[in-house]
């Protein structure tokens, strides 16, 4: 049972730092995906996690053994990189069985492990040909065989699917997702893609600026975002974002949206404070179309309608400020073009303070 | 005009030219052209060069075949056919030539083609930066010394009264050598010259070439657990290893081509017997001697040589390493 423990991680280059101060905890046979922006600092997380890159300061324990100065091969991990890192002059075959051999295990070990793990991922009848004469699909499967064969404790994957295309990468996603229910292996993930992080991960953690912002379950994070950032990075569309001022209505709290009234959950902390600045998190998929007639609406002026099938993006604004709504399609195509505005239960919305972007307390929904 | 069975005039198709058809022939020439124009000026001089420099000379050539009189010209000088041939290998000294050449250059290729690789190597491992600077710039220094100082410094080196290899093995009670008056220490001498000023610079292009391995590779074997020599052996050397056929073919084809001026500097009659090259020699019988036709022969000899040793060299690369330069 292997755990990855990180204490107080930080990075620093010179006077730069790139990671502050960092404690995650990754449980054994957990499926870790650290997402965020460029430059957020999860590469080098990750980096430091392999060894690849010093830690400036705090801890770093491998299966409560503390790695800080171990040599990347002693901590027992094996590593995906995004640009599969195979060797050209080397066939599949050799390329996977690079560190085993680097390792000096036996002729008949190597070929036993190459063609257990050609057989899982498909690769048998490619072994005879080099990288340059594979897909990006199948290099990026020759790099998770170097991977696996080794049988490493951890699975660090450095954005392995950001080369793929768009449908390859979700075939791919599948795949990896399917090999670690099956090896079981402590993974850690990284990616700016969060639907790969929804997907694919066990727990999420959403990194800005070299700073964890959260750490929780794909749902946890989409329904209880504890800041504007992580509310904005995760969902697609992303949850739309309303300037609002707090007023007191006949029966609640109530939100002001320029000349727009929105009612609001009742939280003990909107109870007061009335003309506090507020923003509003309103998911696309938690509001209902409104049409001419429809009472208590929010009205809104429609520019623009996508239809991707079987769902519509609606691009409006409101109050000024662009706005998405997800509608279904089926059995209301024709009701798209005619929406006046919306409707939504308050208490599918997400309160942030306005100064702060921080989510005002009381307001986590169960999951 | 054909005529149909019910004797109504048939009507042959008229070909209508399709507007928006590729161009074909001198059209397609001067669309491209039209196209490209800034290109073809760019390489103008030097296809000028080339033809001026090394196309227009060809035509001297003929000489080698000619009885030539320099008061009759080139064209006007009669055709002798292969006489000049039949002479040169009836030359002792134009075989002694050829003998000192393919020595020479044998272990110019084989001692001095991997030093650079093996420097490039090494400076790679240098993970100073301020030490890697200053180590290249020592080694790159030679190849900007003229070769009249590089000899002069090669003759002083090994001077029988106050040289440093001298007084050296003076140190441990070796007699003064006269080395470069001495037939046997001629090659060794040469070819370590050549080595010591041209190394640095040649290891440049394998430079180059590591710089362009991907540092995920080693990341990647660093974590599978692979030691820098490993490293070196398993991922810098295969991943530089077309870079080092294209030298080795490059090389190959230049390989009658002993550094000549060096000779020149260095070389003496009582050394001949091991440093006179088909250089040397076309040199003594062409512009010493005024022998134009018979040192012509010589260097066409030469230039046939080295044209099929590039061929060669090219089309083994090709069928054994899937690397060839054309």
């Amino acid at each position: 049972m292997t755990g990855v423990n990180l204490e107080s991680i930080t990075k620093r280059y010179g006077a730069v730092q790139v990671v502050h101060s960092i404690d995650l905890e990754v449980q054994s046979q957990e499926f870790v995906v650290l997402v965020g922006p460029s430059g957020c600092g999860k590469s080098t997380t990750l980096r430091m996690i392999a060894g690849l890159e010093e830690i400036s300061d705090g801890k770093l324990t491998i299966d409560d053994r503390v790695m800080n100065r171990t040599a990347p091969k002693d901590r027992d991990v094996a590593m995906v990189f995004q640009n599969y890192a195979l060797y050209p002059h080397l066939n599949v075959s050799e390329n996977i069985a690079f560190g085993l051999r680097i390792r000096r295990e036996s002729k008949e070990a190597i070929a036993s492990s190459v063609d257990e793990v050609a057989g899982i991922l498909g690769l048998t009848d490619y072994l005879e040909r080099r990288p340059a004469d594979l897909s990006g699909g199948q290099r990026q499967r020759v790099a998770m065989g170097r991977a696996i064969v080794r049988r490493p404790k951890v699975f660090l994957f450095d954005e392995p699917l950001s080369n793929l295309d768009a449908k390859l990468r979700t075939q791919m996603r599948a795949e990896i997702k399917r090999l670690h229910k099956r090896l079981g292996v402590t993974s850690i993930y990284v990616t700016h893609d969060q639907v790969e992080a929804m997907t694919l991960a066990d727990r999420i953690v959403v990194m800005n600026d070299g700073r964890i912002e959260q750490s929780g379950t794909p749902m946890e994070l989409f329904v209880n975002p504890v800041n504007t950032f992580v509310a904005g990075f995760l969902g697609s569309p992303p949850m739309n974002q309303v300037q609002a001022v707090l007023a007191k209505g006949a029966n609640g709290p109530q939100a002001l949206v320029g000349g727009t009234v929105i009612d609001l959950p009742k939280l003990d902390a909107l109870q007061n404070d009335e003309g506090r600045k507020l923003v509003l998190g309103i998911r696309p998929e938690y509001v209902t179309i409104a049409t001419k007639g429809d009472k208590n609406q929010v009205p809104l002026e429609i520019d623009l309608v996508e239809t991707l099938g079987s769902e519509a993006l609606l691009h409006a604004l409101l109050d000024g400020v662009p706005f998405v709504i997800k509608s279904e399609t089926i059995g209301q195509i024709s009701k798209l073009d005619a929406v006046t505005g919306f409707t939504i239960d308050p208490d599918l919305i997400r309160v942030f303070d306005g100064e702060t972007g921080d989510a005002l307390p009381g307001q986590d929904r169960a999951v | 005009m054909t005529m149909s069975p019910h004797n109504a005039p048939i009507v042959e198709p008229v070909p209508v030219e399709d507007p928006y058809a590729p161009p074909k022939g001198m059209d397609r020439v001067v669309d491209h052209l039209k196209r490209e124009w800034q290109l073809y000026v760019m390489l103008l001089p030097l296809i000028i060069w080339l033809l001026l420099f090394l196309y227009k000379p060809m035509y001297g050539l003929q000489v080698a075949f000619k009885d030539y009189s320099i008061f009759k010209g080139v064209a006007n000088s009669p055709w002798i056919g292969f006489e000049h041939f039949e002479t040169l290998f009836g030359n002792d000294q134009f075989i002694r030539a050829i003998r000192n050449t393919v020595i020479i250059s044998f272990w110019t290729l084989v001692i001095g083609f991997p030093v650079p690789i093996l420097l490039a190597l090494m400076f790679n491992e240098i993970l100073n930066a301020t030490y890697k600077k200053w180590s290249q710039t020592i080694v790159y220094l030679p190849h900007f010394i003229s070769s009249v100082i590089i000899a002069g410094i090669v003759i002083t080196a090994f001077s029988p009264s106050a040289g440093i290899v001298n007084t050296f093995l003076g140190w441990f009670g070796v007699e003064p050598i006269y080395f470069l008056t001495k037939a046997e220490w001629f090659r060794p001498i040469f070819v370590g010259t050549g080595i010591w000023q041209e190394a640095g610079f040649q290891s440049i292009v394998y430079l180059a070439a590591i710089a362009g391995v991907s540092p995920t590779l080693y990341e990647s074997a660093v974590v599978d657990g692979a030691s820098r020599w490993q490293m070196m052996w398993k991922i810098t050397i295969p991943s530089i290893m077309t870079t080092i056929i294209i030298m080795l073919i490059i090389r190959i084809g230049n390989i009658l081509e002993v550094s000549f001026e060096m000779i020149i500097l260095l070389y003496q009659p009582a050394t001949y017997e091991t440093a006179d090259v088909v250089n040397t020699f076309i040199y003594r019988q062409g512009l010493q001697a005024g022998q134009y036709d018979f040192a012509a022969a010589a260097g066409l000899f030469n230039a046939v040589i080295a044209f099929v040793l590039v061929i060669s060299a090219n089309a083994l690369s090709r069928r054994y390493s899937r690397t060839s330069l054309w």
